[in-house]
């Protein structure tokens, strides 16, 4: 079912480069003290925090970016199909039990490093109801420990939380899951120092919250002048590397100092006015993960008919998810940026509210959303978030794909639905 | 009136105000339109009948509803419904959530035993009335041997007896639950006397053995499940949108297989039983070497 007329996408920026070239050897040097120094390690979701393992220098493999990294090879298919032979349902969650299937494969000779070996602990919060299973199974697979977090109710509800994330994060978070939240993280630094005998450095770690502040300024700085600025200066491929593989380096010197670069690049194409597209016609968001397994799909209608994908989540993220003023309290403004970054990306009102005001800001003229039709967080939101969205007179497209699996994936027909959507609200 | 809806909820909490109403009905034959457009496909299937039916007002002589958050199509329910009231899109009764803990973990019990004070608070509940609350649980009325070998019938929770109609029909005995008898679960008996029932409600909730959430042992709670029974046959029936206890199925297999027992396992099913779930179930039981 798969194909993909188009599977690189397009790169215009050197700092895109410069992060893919540090990022394989990031890749290379995470593998050697991971697989050949067999240093402790840990294998954590993306809404953990990863801070807590910066500051202690202690190398963490994300499971979403390991996903990708199997995607990519074109091996989900294998693993999947590999985990319905051992007797798990074929509609299992697939976003998140990628890196769990390719441990059961348990083929060395296919498997990405070889497979990965036992870490040290694997955390996730627990923001849907298979997460704990799958983690569960996979640390027992590998012969680990997992140190789940809660992720508790959030009823304080203010549509625009993203306006006052920055400063307000105490009242917008809600004091008690921050507290909760604060509190496991001291259990997880008490079971990190016990297992490791690494120990955690206060000022190392206050240090790496404010040079964060510092990267995704940066980040959140670009964010706002590509929403502005027609044409689009720069791809929505090349925003997300640029904004998430730092992030999964976050705060470091290399992280800040390229975050800066991109951001001198954004502003650099905008005042000489070089687009993404040198036929911009109308503004496109996506909403939802990106389809890893094709990268060409958001650049296919860029010239003809001229729709950009101007949007999508990881770069204007960066701004309320990670910005906090830190007041002398950076665990706790950690806690607050990790206890719901799940929850605004795919809860209402704080996933429509934010995306309602992202489409005005970037004056969007239409969005295309992914309804994976296995994984209910990733589908959570979307209908309620699309109806707001259309209420604000940005008309909406709905795709049923996966962002990982390749199977129900055909490059060719998703294109042409898109064309064809933009064709019956006459954009096109 | 109070409702609740979804699972490991401190029922004792409810019942103390003289107005609990039980679980949330749920109209089985209920046309769901509007709903559509709000709730996607992967929420469990009572849920877009229950949209509906809050849309519909069939909900409007409750005062409020209590959502789980040890069931994800729950707790998003409550939020759907929070949205959808806020933008005057639906009115109803007020939604509450009740919100769980249950890492075994110091913090999440504490969790718990402060959200079990909260809604005692909230709900005007004392110590006086939960302690008999507590007490009148216990008194449930005596097991009754059945007449038949029993079949159990283990996995999703059922809409109604459809399916037990199927296993009665075979000559067995069913046991399984309802979607309505799993939401209002009881699990072991709660300590009364501790002069502090609001901690003995939390414990008993954090250390639940059901439920999405649970921590517990899937495998062993079937095994006893099957030996508390003296199951003859078992069914595992799961349906298309369980996403979370699915991943036991491998494990739940191989009980089922080292019990020796015939059995039947049907998964990715639909909860309505409109694919031939209940002409499977015949043919297996009317084949079973008993």
């Amino acid at each position: 079912m798969s194909s993909s007329a188009n599977p690189r996408s397009r790169k215009t920026l050197q700092c895109t480069s410069a992060a893919t070239t540090f990022q394989k050897a990031f890749g290379k040097e995470l593998r050697r003290r991971v697989v050949e120094d067999r240093e402790p390690y840990a294998i954590v979701q993306a809404d953990t925090p990863h801070e807590l393992f910066h500051a202690m220098d202690i190398p963490i493999i994300t499971n979403q970016w390991w996903s990708a990294y199997i995607s990519a090879k074109q091996l989900s298919s294998r693993y999947f199909d590999a985990m319905v032979d051992k007797g798990y349902p074929a509609n299992s969650c697939k976003y998140c039990s990628l890196g769990l299937a390719c441990t059961l494969a348990n083929e060395p000779e296919t498997a990405p490093w070889g497979g990965l070996p036992t870490p040290t602990i694997m955390v996730a919060r627990l923001t849907c109801d298979c997460i704990q299973h799958v983690f569960g199974q996979w640390s027992d697979a590998l012969g680990s420990e997992f140190f789940p977090m809660e992720a508790p109710a959030w009823t304080e509800m203010d549509p625009n939380w993203f306006a006052h994330a920055r400063s307000d994060w105490e009242r917008v978070y809600q004091p008690d899951r921050i507290a909760h939240m604060v509190r496991e993280m001291g259990d997880l630094i008490a079971v990190l120092e016990n297992r490791t005998g690494r120990k955690f450095d206060e000022a190392k770690f206050h240090h790496l919250m404010e040079q964060i502040n510092v990267q995704e300024g940066y980040v959140w700085e670009a964010a706002q002048a590509i929403g502005k600025a027609h044409p689009c200066p720069v791809s929505i491929g090349e925003q997300m590397t640029n904004t998430m593989i730092p992030q999964w380096h976050r705060g470091s010197d290399w992280a800040v100092a390229h975050a800066r670069s991109f951001r001198d690049e954004v502003m650099e194409r905008i005042e000489a006015g070089l687009g993404a597209s040198s036929n911009e016609k109308m503004r496109l968001m996506w909403i939802g993960a990106g389809v890893w397994h094709d990268p060409g799909f958001y650049q296919a209608l860029e010239e003809d008919p001229g729709a950009v994908f101007v949007w999508s989540m990881y770069m204007p993220f960066a701004g309320p998810a990670y910005i906090r003023d830190l007041k002398d309290k950076p665990m706790e403004a950690l806690a607050s940026r990790i206890a719901s970054m799940n929850e605004t990306l795919h809860l209402p009102p704080w996933m429509s509210g934010w995306m309602v005001s992202e489409a005005k800001r970037c004056d969007i003229d239409a969005a295309i959303m992914l309804l994976p039709p296995d994984n209910r967080l990733s589908q959570s939101g979307n209908k309620l978030t699309a109806s707001a969205l259309e209420a604000a007179g940005v008309p909406v497209l709905m795709v049923d794909a996966d962002m990982v699996d390749a199977k129900i994936w055909d490059h060719n027909r998703m294109v042409g639905m898109v064309a064809e959507f933009l064709k019956e609200k006459e954009l096109a | 009136m109070i409702a609740s809806a979804g699972p490991n909820l401190p029922l004792d909490v409810l019942r103390a105000t003289g107005a609990y109403a039980g679980p949330l009905p749920i109209d089985l034959d209920k046309n769901v339109t509007t709903a559509d457009a709000w709730m996607e496909s992967k929420f469990a299937p009572w849920a877009p009948l229950a949209l509906q039916a809050w849309a519909d007002g069939d909900y409007d002589h409750l005062d409020c509803v209590i959502f789980s958050r040890a069931d994800d199509t729950a707790q998003r329910f409550y939020y759907y419904i929070c949205e959808l009231q806020r933008r005057g899109l639906v009115g109803g009764p007020k939604a509450l959530i009740f919100d769980i803990a249950m890492i075994p973990r110091a913090s999440s019990l504490e969790r718990t035993t402060q959200k079990v004070r909260e809604l005692a608070e909230l709900l005007g509940v004392d110590d006086v009335a939960l302690e008999n609350a507590i007490t009148s649980s216990k008194q449930s009325a005596p097991a009754t041997s059945p007449d038949h070998p029993v079949c159990l019938i283990a996995g999703s929770p059922m809409p109604d007896h459809r399916l037990h109609i199927a296993v009665q029909a075979a000559g067995f005995a069913p046991i399984g639950q309802t979607l309505a008898e799993y939401w209002c679960e009881g699990g072991p008996v709660i300590e009364g006397g501790t002069g502090d029932p609001a901690a003995a409600i939390a414990c008993h909730l954090h250390e639940g053995a059901t439920g999405p959430r649970s921590f517990g042992d899937r495998s062993a709670l079937l095994r006893e499940r099957l030996a508390r029974t003296q199951a003859r046959a078992a069914i595992l029936w799961r349906i298309e949108e369980d996403e979370a206890q699915v991943w036991h199925l491998p494990a739940e297999r191989r009980v089922l297989e080292e019990s020796g027992l015939p059995h039947l396992v049907m998964t990715r099913r639909d909860w309505f039983a409109r694919d031939g779930a209940i002409e499977e179930i015949s043919q297996f039981l009317t084949g079973a070497d008993i």
